[in-house]
């Protein structure tokens, strides 16, 4: 019994002594930790130039505290899964109500300046996100239908997140990166928001950046190029199957270069390691330099599609015009409209056959999530006039045009924005379709700004008849838009009466909130399944095409991911996997 | 004379608050905000964009809006950016800067090349050689240059497959490994990166200077008084420099202070297309965008410089030609 006590206090010593680390399971890369190489530099371009190194107030995708945070925290997904793994938490546990998560913290984890990374950094950071003065983009995130989640630090090394109400999306918020509670909290103290909306600027020297990431800011030069080196620190706790610290490359340099023109060109004079094309055009040069042996390169056509959508969209809210309202509040019109959209000839025209037709609101690349079994409502200009007739438009007036018995003429306005050619291209084809069943659409290209405006109108009478737009963003775990579905939605883009004006909308409301709540993936996807179905009979949203994602690489890189999860969504690597062959 | 520029100054200040204003009402006029992208996002919440809204002050009529900004100038304070949320000046001084790397060699070269060739053209009219050199000003007023720095591109790229080698840079302004090279050798560096734009960046101009400069030349050449020094048998090189072009001259020397608003307004689409961190990128972006301040702050500092231009202009023009005296 004695002896036993004696092991485990020592096993316990040795778990203190040294840092509990990470490891980056083999089957994230093709690469054996034998053939790796430690050093080299990492050369990649980005299209927008960085505003500031404070992860508090960046409001883009591709920002630098994302980037040498490696916007991980306690739990990332595995990308051969999807699955929720613990990260920078050694392990978790889930309350019985589903209510409360807590997370053990992985010791032995440093700031870059040698601080440990504890419970205080979350709940300091937690505190930042979600000052309202401060305006972090991430402030939603803390909040579940205006509710707060909060963090409670239980010790050094446990930490626990208390949900209003059970939430798919509870590890994503849990997700979130920390940041240095001993760098952030006094500023915070005694100034506030404002306080800590002055700090880490651009302006800000690299040294004075804390990571708790991979990367550490070497330099920057505005508009020119971010060079990141390799943290010490996290390769203390971050290794390889083979035990070595990560990442192993030295370097991490990005070149801004904001034309995609100029990109391919660095790509093609070997100048940057990672691109992907995302025209034919494009495509075809890296391919023939590739063909001709000027470029060693590897190009990964139609990888997967991107997560993204494109649709058209009728207005529910024309007060102003009742034979315009109850057309487009006809779920017969809209099926017709559907059955004219030609959405092979969309991705072979537009996207150059680089493409994948749409039919729901999931996106074609979260596969597991889409119901294959739902009507899909294709191109089919018979059906489409067939649907017209039943709504009373049978005969043809003088232009060709279809009129009811009134001599009403099917006839409405599509808007895009002006400047994205590929959603103009569409809106010409759905132009000349309309018009072969006759129905007379008149397309206008309008400012970007005011198309929002018009499509985020509300009340009664909204100032638009039909528009082309498109979103990004929505999760694996709930791929459905919190503001998109509920009948109150601020996206909720074809009715904004503020109610449900058909009892499909309600059901999908429903729906939405149950498997918002529901912890069991397997259930949540049928409802997600059950949601589909719905939306395919009301079809508030026509779906039409996106493009496909087509990485490429210098084959100076190793370490990709293997084929199976290279896409749009997990990318083509890790970069803590990555390595310079040559 | 000193009265004279004392009343110029005074001008200016009318002049400063009505083109300001005017320039802030336009920006405001364009429909939408900073904030409309973000309200495409499905996860951002409408009382999210309201409470940003009120953090930036955009909630807010717009001459309440301009008198705060006006305030804040008055204290020689731009305004500050949303996206970078830090003052403007900061953030777009360092870009100004970069663009001058571009505008000061490429104006100088221009001048010094688009006037000679401007005179060569005068004084051999329709010679073989005047006939090439006006094929290419065509060419070169046609191409616009942002076309012209994808061809240099093009090329560079065709050179590199061909011979291994990439005798000047594709785009950026300086190499990698640029933090860690003597400083000898970063002036060199960024040299090296702005040969090709600075060649693009001057073509286009060079058309149009050197076919206004021989226009000048061919009329002042046609005047009496040339004919008169000609009769008067003074040598032909005398009649050319020291009569005719000091006079062709005097409207080119009347628009150099027009030259300093261009110093800060960086070089154009050249900069966008070959990835040099000049104004003009972010400026576009500061567009699109709508970062309010940032667009009303520069426009502000060229207005300024543009005003102390024309006064510059106007006294250089005084200075030149004997004609004008301004009491």
């Amino acid at each position: 019994m004695r002896k036993a006590f004696w092991l485990a206090a020592a096993l316990a010593l040795a778990g203190v002594a040294s840092a509990q680390t990470f490891v980056w399971p083999q089957k994230w890369t093709v690469a054996k930790p034998s053939e790796v190489k430690r050093g080299g530099t990492l050369r990649q371009a980005t299209i927008s130039d960085y505003r500031t190194f404070n992860p508090f107030i960046t409001a883009e995708a591709d920002n630098v505290p994302a980037t040498i945070s490696g916007a991980r925290g306690l739990v990332i997904r595995d990308p051969t899964t999807g699955d929720w793994i613990p990260y920078m938490a050694e392990s978790f546990s889930v309350s019985a109500n589903k209510l409360e998560i807590t997370f053990k913290i992985r010791k032995g984890m440093k700031w870059s300046d040698g601080r440990p990374i504890t419970a205080d950094d979350w709940i300091m950071t937690w505190r930042i996100h979600t000052d309202k003065a401060v305006g972090s983009n991430r402030y939603d995130d803390f909040f579940i239908d205006g509710k707060p989640i909060t963090l409670r630090k239980i010790d050094d090394y446990t930490i626990r997140f208390i949900y209003p109400r059970t939430d798919a999306d509870a590890f994503r918020v849990a997700s979130f990166a920390p940041w240095p509670a001993h760098i952030f909290g006094p500023v915070y103290q005694k100034d506030g928001a404002e306080g800590i909306k002055k700090m880490w600027t651009l302006n800000e020297k690299p040294e004075n950046i804390v990571s708790g990431g991979p990367w550490l800011i070497e330099s920057y030069r505005p508009g020119e190029r971010l060079v990141l080196k390799r943290n010490p620190a996290f390769g203390e706790w971050n290794k390889d199957a083979a035990g070595n610290p990560l990442p192993y490359l030295d370097r991490y340099e990005i070149k801004i270069v904001k034309d995609t023109n100029a990109q391919l060109a660095e790509f093609l004079a070997g100048n940057i390691d990672v691109f992907a094309p995302s025209t034919v055009d494009h495509i075809s040069q890296v391919r023939q330099a590739i063909q001709q042996g000027r470029l060693d390169a590897t190009l990964k056509v139609n990888a997967s599609p991107v997560a993204s959508s494109q649709f058209m969209v009728f207005n529910w809210n024309k007060a102003s015009d009742p034979f315009k309202q109850s057309l487009f509040r006809s779920d017969k019109f809209r099926r017709a409209m559907s059955h004219i959209v030609n959405r092979q000839a969309v991705v072979d025209i537009v996207y150059g056959g680089l493409g994948t037709p749409m039919y729901t609101s999931v996106y074609p690349v979260l596969t597991q999530w889409i119901n294959p079994k739902v009507p899909k409502y294709e191109y089919d200009l018979r059906q489409a006039a067939k649907l017209l007739a039943e709504l009373g438009f049978i005969k043809k007036d003088r232009e060709g045009y279809l009129v009811d018995s009134r001599g009403r003429r099917i006839e409405f306005n599509l808007a895009t924005n002006a400047g994205n050619t590929q959603r103009e291209q569409i809106a010409k084809l759905i132009v000349d379709e309309a018009k072969k069943v006759g129905v007379k659409v008149n397309f206008q290209a309008i400012d970007f700004n005011t198309l929002v405006g018009q499509l985020l109108s509300s009340g009664p009478d909204r100032p638009f008849d039909a528009i082309i737009i498109g979103l990004t963003g929505g999760g694996l775990d709930w791929p459905f838009g919190p503001n998109v579905v509920p009948c109150k939605g601020n996206l909720h883009m074809w009715n904004k009466s503020g109610q449900c004006l058909d009892p499909r909308e309600t059901q999908l409301d429903a729906l939405y909130s149950r498997g918002r709540t529901e912890l069991d993936f397997k259930k949540r996807v049928e409802i997600g399944y059950r949601m589909q179905e719905i939306e395919a009979q009301l079809l508030p949203v026509i779906y039409i095409a996106g493009p496909n994602y087509h990485p490429a690489w210098n084959n100076r890189l190793g370490g990709e991911h293997p084929d199976a999860i290279i896409s749009s969504i997990w990318g083509q690597r890790e970069l803590e996997l990555t390595f310079i062959k040559k | 004379m000193t009265a004279y520029i004392l009343r110029r100054i005074l001008y200016l200040i009318p002049t400063f608050f009505g083109a300001t204003f005017l320039a802030f009402l336009i920006i405001q006029l364009a429909p939408g905000d900073y904030l409309t992208q973000r309200e495409l996002d499905p996860k951002v919440t409408p009382e999210t964009i309201a409470r940003l809204r009120a953090q930036f002050g955009l909630d807010r009529p717009i001459y309440e809006q301009y008198l705060l900004w006006m305030n804040n100038l008055l204290h020689l304070n731009l305004g500050y950016s949303f996206a970078f949320q830090a003052p403007v000046l900061e953030v777009i001084w360092p870009r100004v800067v970069n663009s001058m790397v571009i505008v000061i060699p490429s104006t100088l070269l221009l001048y010094l090349v688009a006037i000679p060739i401007g005179v060569y053209g005068a004084v051999r009219q329709y010679s073989l050689g005047d006939r090439i050199l006006s094929f290419l000003a065509y060419i070169g007023l046609s191409v616009p240059s942002f076309f012209l720095a994808l061809i240099a591109i093009y090329v560079l790229l065709q050179i590199k497959f061909r011979t291994g080698t990439l005798i000047f840079p594709v785009s950026g302004m300086t190499s990698s490994g640029f933090e860690q090279m003597p400083p000898l050798r970063q002036i060199l560096d960024i040299a090296w990166h702005a040969v090709v734009p600075v060649l693009v960046a001057t073509a286009n101009d060079i058309a149009g200077l050197s076919r206004l400069m021989r226009g000048q030349m061919l009329e002042v050449l046609g005047q009496d008084y040339i004919r008169t020094a000609r009769a008067k048998g003074l040598a032909e090189r005398v009649v050319l420099y020291k009569h005719a072009f000091r006079n062709a001259v005097i409207p080119f020397v009347a628009t150099l202070g027009g030259l300093l608003p261009s110093l800060i307004s960086g070089a154009g689409f050249v900069e966008v297309v070959m990835a040099w961190p000049g104004i003009t990128p972010f400026f576009l972006d500061a567009i699109a965008n709508q970062d309010l301040y940032v667009i009303a702050g520069f426009l502000t500092v060229s207005l300024v410089l543009l005003m102390i231009g024309n006064l510059i202009s106007d006294l250089l023009l005084a200075w030149v030609d004997p004609r004008i005296r301004y009491e």
